[in-house]
């Protein structure tokens, strides 16, 4: 497993605190364009996605990549997650692995 | 004191007045006449009667016993003389109660009464034994036994000293000397009283009484089913019953029994049954609240009370909130009541023994915020199910109690109907007043969470017992009478393919397969022992030994048929032919080599059985689900929020 560049589960209300660093995140694609993907993050914020998306898209998207700002992110790797992700677990993950469970994460 | 009594009432009754209707108080009540020759249906109870001032016997009519047996008349009743006499009997006043009603059922004595000076000592002696007047001698006969009964409970001394018990006529001693020592009642000596079959609250029914009567309102009545066993055919009915005191019981008939008394009972009809036998009540038929239940014989008697009695309810209900269900054990038998929203159409459904019959579910919620569906099984489906749903149909909601409806965990939580149910719709409760109220101002809007299917999809039910492999053996499971029905989430992890089949009889027993295994008697020749019958070919039934793992540790398990074909992903005829037949062993291996390694939720029967001398625990698996990983997800979120 690579740690020497970790990245962090994020929905849209942890972006902040992980502005300049690399998180990771699941959207659910609203629109996209040569470059650029918006999303919905799995807490209802919108996200714009920098980087080139797959084709075909999925309703589901993971972003890993640098949050530049609240709620953009230069994306390094784009992942199709199928049409059937589950964003309300994905959310609660989030939560935990920024909350309680901080300690298991890298 | 809310009641008065009429005063002067036994001066006037004295002097003739009939017409009076006066309001009395028994201060005592005596049964007089008894001796080993008379029938005890000749009883006769002597009252003491008082109007406040004074007292005076008075003697009750045989058609009342039954006030006295059933204790509607007692110590310290207020009652009202309907009807009565007052006669001259060798120059004293005898009044005789022909009819009275009870105004307060118990009552502390009202004022200090004398006794009435029409009414004295050797009067009473005339009277406790009409025409058999007893000789001075047996009175005397008395005095040790009163003593001696005085002597053992001396404090009983003080429990009887009411006011009446200062009069001369009131003392035991001038009771005939046949009756029985008074003294192992923890009433006034003069209560006892054993009366012929008296009327006993349900509540008090045991195997262990001679006689008893028992007076209910039939409040369910099922149908004659017809039985088929080793000892041969019969048929059976019951009834449910319910008293004034809230005791509930099954009755149960057999055979001839059904004749006698199937005919005669009705719902809502209040009877006097006496004389039967009591048994432990069979629990998985009967969900009363009471361990014993009735068999009739042919020498019961069941006897319609033709006279509405008001104090015995037409049903007794403990509903449950809908919330309260979610963690209710599945087979409970419970009471509900709620609004239905949403009516299904009745489909056919066709049971596991071939029979047709119609099933149809409907949503139910109450004030609890939940929701429930309620699964209404044949006759229902057509009778109150069509009903309902016309009502849905034309917007109107109703409101429906479940009377003993079984739940089931089939998907989430729900509640069906079974033989002894019933439907009220729209009843006229205050709980369905209520609920009612509720609905039409804002809980019609208000969304509710179904317990019902909303398990997890492909994960079974939530109510499910999730344990890891190690918690099998570590909890002992399947060592008690029941098996233990448990989900795992387990990989598998070996497949033993030295046997993995077997020979079975694919001739029909009925509607079912016989499945038992058949042995080969020469080339295409199955005997199967069972049928005893030859069949030119053999089914290929599974009966895998697999092992399975988690990250707690690894066992053992057997899939039969079903749960083979889902873990190999081919019928056992396939694997069969292949290994046997075809001697493909690199394609057979192959096979099992994929079906390795993946994840399932295996829902395990777990039972210890005995071969021989030794006890070994059995895991059978029943059902194989892929996991489906949304809702394993959200089962492990709640099981880390919970902890």
């Amino acid at each position: 497993m690579d740690t020497s560049s970790p990245s962090a589960f994020v929905n849209g209300a942890f972006m902040r605190r992980y502005i300049g660093q690399k998180v990771r995140t699941v959207v659910q694609v609203i629109g996209s364009d040569v470059g650029s993907v918006v999303g919905k993050s799995t807490d209802d914020v919108q996200i714009v996605v920098r980087g080139s998306p797959p084709t075909p898209l999925t309703t589901y998207l993971e972003v890993i990549g640098i949050a530049e700002s609240e709620k953009t992110i230069r994306a390094e790797t784009l992942t199709n997650f199928g049409n059937s992700f589950d964003p309300a677990n994905f959310n609660e993950l989030c939560k935990l692995a920024n909350g309680e469970f901080k300690h298991l994460f890298i | 004191m809310p009641v008065s009594l009429t005063p002067n009432a036994i001066a006037a009754i004295n002097a003739g007045d009939v017409n009076l209707k006066p309001l009395l108080q028994v201060l005592d009540i005596k049964v007089i006449g008894r001796s080993q020759e008379t029938p005890r249906s000749q009883d006769r109870y002597r009252l003491l009667i008082s109007d406040g001032a004074s007292a005076q016997h008075a003697m009750l009519a045989v058609q009342l016993n039954d006030r006295v047996t059933s204790r509607q008349v007692d110590k310290g009743s207020i009652v009202q003389l309907v009807d009565y006499i007052c006669s001259d009997v060798k120059g004293r006043k005898l009044i005789v109660v022909l009819n009275m009603e009870t105004i307060i059922p118990h009552s502390e004595t009202i004022g200090n009464p004398a006794m009435s000076t029409e009414s004295d000592t050797e009067g009473q002696k005339l009277l406790s034994a009409p025409g058999n007047i007893p000789p001075p001698n047996r009175v005397v006969f008395n005095e040790p036994a009163i003593q001696h009964s005085v002597n053992r409970a001396p404090q009983r001394g003080v429990n009887i000293q009411n006011p009446v018990d200062s009069t001369p006529s009131f003392r035991p001693s001038v009771q005939p000397s046949y009756q029985p020592p008074l003294s192992y009642r923890n009433h006034g000596p003069i209560m006892k009283n054993e009366a012929p079959a008296r009327i006993i609250p349900i509540a008090a029914l045991n195997p262990y009484q001679g006689r008893w009567a028992i007076k209910a309102r039939v409040t369910a009545k099922g149908e004659i089913r017809r039985y088929n066993n080793a000892r041969g055919d019969g048929k059976v009915f019951s009834f449910d019953l319910l008293d004034s005191d809230g005791g509930e019981i099954r009755v149960t008939c057999f055979n001839a029994v059904v004749d006698r008394f199937y005919d005669v009972t009705e719902v809502g009809k209040v009877y006097l049954i006496s004389k039967g036998s009591l048994k432990p009540a069979q629990k998985n038929f009967n969900h009363l609240k009471n361990e014993w239940e009735i068999f009739l014989e042919s020498t019961s008697t069941v006897e319609l009370c033709p006279d509405e009695d008001g104090s015995i309810p037409r049903q007794q209900f403990s509903f449950r909130p809908i919330s309260d269900i979610e963690n209710v054990e599945n087979n409970s038998i419970l009471d509900v009541i709620g609004v239905v929203t949403s009516v299904n159409p009745s489909v056919p459904i066709l049971r596991k023994n071939g029979m047709e019959t119609h099933r149809r579910i409907l949503n139910l919620k109450d004030e609890s915020g939940k929701a429930v569906e309620v699964t209404l099984w044949g006759d229902f489906c057509n009778r109150d199910g069509r009903q309902l749903e016309e009502m849905v149909d034309s917007a109107f909601y109703p409101v429906l109690a479940v009377k003993a409806g079984k739940v089931s965990d089939f998907s989430g939580k729900s509640v069906g109907t079974i033989s002894s149910t019933q439907l009220f719709i729209n009843p006229d409760f205050p709980e369905a007043h209520k609920l009612r109220n509720w609905f039409d101002h804002g809980g019609k809007e208000t969304a509710s969470l179904s317990i019902s299917r909303d398990a997890l999809p492909g994960g079974g039910s939530r109510n499910e017992i999730r344990k890891s492999v190690s918690q099998i053996k570590e909890e002992g499971l399947g060592r008690s009478d029941k098996p233990d029905w448990v989900t795992v989430k387990a990989t598998i992890s070996f497949i033993k393919t030295d046997s993995f089949c077997y020979t079975a009889c694919p001739l029909m027993i009925g509607d079912k397969q016989c499945n038992k295994k058949v042995t080969q008697s020469g080339t295409n020749r199955w005997v199967c022992d069972r049928c005893n019958q030859e069949s030119e070919e053999c089914d290929y039934r599974y009966l895998l030994q697999v092992q399975i793992q988690d990250h707690t540790g690894l066992t053992w398990v057997t899939a039969f048929q079903e749960s083979g074909e889902e873990i190999m992903g081919c019928p056992a005829k396939q694997l069969y032919t292949l290994k046997h037949e075809l001697q493909n062993d690199e394609e057979f291996a192959e096979i099992v080599r994929n079906r390795l390694f993946h994840q399932y939720m295996l829902k395990l029967k777990i039972k210890e059985e005995s071969y021989g001398d030794e006890q070994r625990v059995k895991m059978t698996v029943v059902k194989v689900d892929k996991v489906n990983y949304t809702s394993e997800s959200k089962y492990l979120l709640d099981l880390l929020v919970r902890t």
